[in-house]
């Protein structure tokens, strides 16, 4: 399964990372508080939180995640934008809540981190 | 969930404007600052001094609220982290200071509160300024522009980010204003830009 597929299936807006769309992804992980991401994601997982600051760019680029989910509509800032496009971290946005998305995530077959 | 249960959610955010704000406490430090002055409004404050330190070489996030409302007993003082004490008469639950102690405390800092019946209130909250779940300030003009425009409270500014500071009172501009409101549209947009600009200055 892979970026391109999830977008897809849950309709999710491509902020940035247009171009990174083939990657395959690994598992999953929802957690608004970096510091269990930080502890528990692994390499090519899609990260699914509410939190839009530039630090999730450092750490889905530190972790080599597929993407993240942001969540309830919340919109990056331009920070966090051009930080992404800058590190090469796909950001995808949803009016979705984390529980919907990973509940459709789990049901299209990615497992838990 | 399809898209009109999407825009029914939408629409809950709007109408319960706490839905939207208890979730972006979680992004942003500003929106537990207008909680605390929000506090101190509700206990008749007629002035409020703000300091936020930002010191990068203690690695230290300073936040300091004083009013001068009426106060709280040795007895509400005690109570005021219980997330079932509320002076809120329609519900029993009062969520705004435990979450911000506890954004506080997962950051090795802590929030505190004294009080003196008659006298006002201090907060005070510390965080290390770069743990990893320390959330960012996030937009401080909007909370300011909020909190002034919803009253006429005073306020005085002072925003530090290790040597560099901007700082105002809105005492000296209402004495400059002379009969002219705060909430002018002419005034709200010369605060706005204030502001903004003043918060601007901070992170270059």
């Amino acid at each position: 399964m892979n970026l391109a597929e999830i977008c897809r299936e849950l309709s999710l807006e491509v902020r940035t990372g247009a171009g990174r769309l083939e990657r395959e992804v690994t598992g999953g992980y929802a957690s608004d508080l970096l510091s269990c991401v930080m502890a528990r994601a692994q390499a090519g997982n899609i990260w699914v939180t509410l939190q839009a600051h530039p630090n999730i760019v450092a750490v889905a680029s530190l972790l080599n995640l597929a993407g993240i989910v942001i969540t309830e509509g919340v919109i990056p800032d331009e920070a966090t934008v051009s930080k992404a496009e800058e590190e090469g971290v796909v950001l995808l946005l949803t009016p979705l809540t984390t529980f919907a998305v990973v509940g459709k995530l789990a049901r299209m077959g990615i497992a838990a981190a | 969930m399809d898209e009109s249960q999407e825009a029914l959610c939408a629409l809950r955010s709007i109408a319960d404007p706490d839905l939207a704000h208890w979730s972006a406490c979680m992004r942003e430090l500003s929106l537990h600052i207008l909680d605390a002055l929000e506090n101190s409004l509700a206990a008749g404050a007629t002035r409020v001094e703000l300091a936020i330190d930002e010191d990068t070489v203690a690695d230290r996030l300073h936040i300091t609220i004083q009013d001068n409302g009426r106060g709280m007993s040795p007895e509400q003082v005690a109570r005021v982290f219980d997330p079932f004490y509320t002076t809120r008469r329609t519900r029993h639950v009062g969520l705004g200071l435990p979450l911000f102690q506890a954004a506080a405390r997962r950051c090795n800092g802590d929030v505190s509160i004294s009080s003196q019946e008659g006298q006002g209130t201090r907060l005070e909250a510390t965080f290390q300024h770069s743990h990893i779940d320390r959330a960012p300030l996030g937009d401080m003009t909007r909370t300011l522009m909020a909190f002034l425009l919803g009253g006429t409270c005073d306020l005085h500014y002072r925003h530090r980010v290790d040597e560099r500071i901007f700082e105002f009172d809105t005492a000296e501009i209402r004495a400059e204003l002379g009969d002219v409101p705060l909430n002018h549209p002419a005034v709200r947009r010369w605060l706005q830009e204030f502001i903004s600009a003043g918060e601007g200055t901070l992170t270059r």
